[in-house]
């Protein structure tokens, strides 16, 4: 008896990792923001974020608990300032993440700036675990997906999770200080749908066809469309001299040049 | 409407020049669409790297190089894979954007969205310093001091000198193994460049425009197109870098109007098209009357230049100017010490004196000189300064700390 519940949890192991396998969020080829580009060349930057975006590391429990004063206070006398930032730029896309939901692509986090401008790193590095953690290049500021991870993780119960955590302080403090982006395709993306699945068209269908078929359900988009300047070759000229309360200049219309 | 043309990702997606706006007749288009996605440098650059005619012939700093960029040519493209709309952002199909050749603008894209006003991070007093020049330096003025690094641009054409189909093209090659023509029948004589250093000016967001019917003068050099707007006096303007692209073209002697030729034959039986009839007199008759505007029946040639913006290829941050390159008198043993006490923890000379990083541009086979053992890669008195500003004081504080000079103001 013993013998077999042995043998199925091992096999349950393995369905596990299987399933972790198959879910394992790394399909390939990566493109998170260059879709239509070429998949023989990757730009070095991006590949290098989008491999630390699939880092996933184990949830720390422990946490010191310091109130923001002394936390603050005890980053400043450390000397960790915008100085101490090692990675400048990150792209979040946590598998934490995509694995719930994947509704929208990853966010271009430009972390130097946000430190500069901050001035504090307890602004987001807020708390800090217990004991050190080998992974982390300083304890103190470990990533937001050390202690945010799933939410209503029964080891820790009282923690946002990784996205709650995300949207929470970026939203938050873009609205306090009234700059910054607040909407979600500020940030990020929406995922397209497969079209394969859902666009419906003969054999080899001719132009007309393909636009009606866009606009079974792109309608709406079709209608803004038709008031932008890369449709209508014209439009408000507000940095033009003489002709910024004019609102006919483009291509279509008035525009000049010498080729 | 077109909706495949920017939402292609298969690449496979074209038009052909004769068909007005309509794909390909050959392609499948039903892959394609059940493929479609966000817009992409490919999708956009599908028109935006061929304007003039072919590869980055108007746009010096985009070209169908964006597909695979090298991050040393831009280093948004190349090493983090910016897509355009990553900053173009767009709401409702409305892209942002200034363009310096276009009048019509659906917002504004700006480094500082993401850098902000003190893009130079830490504290050092050289970030200090770098951070009070992005006040009255455009960032790709030292970010980016050559343009054109990837793709040759055009920089000149003389359409007064078309039509002659027994010249024979002198090729040039820039170092990108495509040959590349200095005169063609149709569009007259050209001059290619490659790793260019821009012209400079100063630029407060606004351009001044010819419009097309604009009169103009033809006896004060060569007519402004575009010009970009903004002085030293003028609070919001930052010295610019621009690309210049001269050219000859025809104007009438009795309205002061670029004229408007006819150029692309509307169908066979076209008889007025210069690209088929090579005859100027009634290309412009044609394309005149086109435009609904008067025709002397006479015209002139006459030198035009438009100022081009140049706000991709920024390099990276080693290959950005450095202090030495425009401040002559950072030159002898005497740098920041002008100015701060020696610091036994900053060497300053070391510090003033570091070069150019030009690797990159050895390595493609560019001209380093401008960059390298010159101290004038900005002409600061042309841009209206008495001198370094350094030593003379800046556009509006005069801090010349113990240097005795005359008051201007």
């Amino acid at each position: 008896m013993r013998k077999t519940s042995q043998a199925f949890q091992r096999c349950v192991f393995v369905a596990l990792l299987l399933a972790v396998a198959l879910l394992d969020p790394q399909p390939e080829p990566v493109r998170a923001a260059g879709a239509g580009a070429p998949t023989d060349w990757l730009a070095p930057g991006q590949q290098q974020a989008l491999e630390r975006a699939r880092q996933t590391v184990p949830l720390i429990e422990a946490i010191r608990r310091e109130g923001p004063l002394r936390r603050r206070e005890h980053l400043h006398d450390l000397g960790l300032t915008v100085k101490a930032v090692k990675t400048t730029y990150f792209y979040l896309n946590s598998p934490l993440i995509s694995a719930v939901e994947d509704h929208y692509t990853g966010v271009r986090f430009n972390h130097g700036q946000h430190a500069a401008q901050a001035g504090d790193c307890s602004v987001c590095h807020h708390l800090r675990p217990e004991q050190d953690v080998a992974y982390s290049p300083h304890p103190e500021t470990v990533r937001c997906s050390a202690c945010h991870q799933q939410a209503f993780d029964e080891r820790v119960p009282e923690r946002p999770g990784l996205k709650a955590a995300y949207h929470q302080r970026c939203i938050g403090c873009h609205k306090q200080q009234r700059s910054g982006p607040q909407v979600c395709t500020d940030c990020h993306l929406k995922q397209v749908p497969d079209h394969a699945k859902l666009v419906k068209l003969p054999e080899h269908p001719d132009a007309l066809q393909v636009t009606a078929e866009c606009l079974r359900c792109h309608e709406a988009q079709a209608h803004d469309m038709l008031q932008t300047a890369h449709w209508l070759w014209r439009g408000p000229s507000p940095y033009t001299q003489d002709r910024s309360r004019e609102v006919l200049h483009g291509k279509g219309t008035t525009a000049l040049n010498n080729y | 409407m077109d909706c495949l043309v920017c939402h292609d990702t298969t690449g496979h997606y074209k038009k052909t020049p004769t068909s007005a706006g309509w794909p390909d007749k050959d392609l499948d288009l039903k892959p394609i669409a059940e493929k479609v996605g966000h817009s992409s440098r490919v999708s956009c650059g599908s028109c935006h790297f061929n304007g003039g005619g072919g590869d980055a012939i108007k746009h010096a700093d985009m070209g169908g190089n964006l597909a695979r960029p090298d991050p040393n040519c831009d280093v948004h493209m190349g090493s983090l894979d910016f897509s355009c709309r990553t900053c173009h952002t767009t709401r409702q199909h409305r892209i942002a954007g200034r363009s310096s050749s276009v009048a019509a603008a659906e917002g504004v894209v700006r480094c500082e969205q993401c850098h902000s006003e003190a893009p130079h991070l830490g504290n050092s007093l050289l970030d200090h310093h770098l951070n009070r020049h992005s006040r009255t330096l455009a960032c790709n003025t030292c970010h980016s001091p050559v343009y054109a690094k990837c793709a040759p641009t055009k920089t000149w054409w003389d359409w007064s000198k078309a039509g002659d189909k027994q010249r024979k093209p002198a090729m040039m090659d820039l170092g990108t193994g495509t040959p590349l023509p200095d005169y063609h029948p149709m569009k007259g004589e050209f001059r290619w460049q490659r790793a260019v250093k821009p012209s400079y000016d100063w630029f407060n967001g606004n351009m001044a425009r010819v419009l097309l019917g604009d009169a103009v003068p033809l006896d004060q050099g060569p007519v402004l197109l575009t010009r970009p707007l903004g002085s030293i006096r003028d609070p919001a303007a930052r010295i610019t870098p621009f690309k210049i692209m001269k050219g000859v073209q025809a104007f009438d002697p009795l309205y002061h109007t670029l004229l408007i030729p006819h150029l692309f034959p509307r169908n066979a039986e076209d008889t007025t098209a210069y690209w088929k009839h090579y005859d100027w007199q009634m290309a412009f008759i044609d394309g005149m009357a086109s435009a609904g505007l008067p025709y002397s029946g006479q015209w002139h040639w006459q030198e035009t230049w438009m100022y081009w913006r140049l706000e991709h290829e920024v390099m990276p941050a080693k290959m950005a100017l450095s202090c030495i390159q425009c401040h002559d008198s950072l030159r002898g043993e005497k740098t920041c010490d002008r100015c701060h006490q020696d610091s036994r923890h900053v060497d300053f000379k070391k510090l003033a004196h570091q070069p150019t990083d030009v690797s990159f541009l050895q390595q493609i086979g560019q001209s380093t000189v401008a960059l390298q053992g010159n101290n004038d890669y900005l002409d600061l008195k042309q841009l209206g300064y008495r001198g370094d500003p350094i030593v003379y004081g800046g556009r509006f504080k005069e801090l010349p700390l113990g240097q005795k000079i005359p008051s201007t103001r």
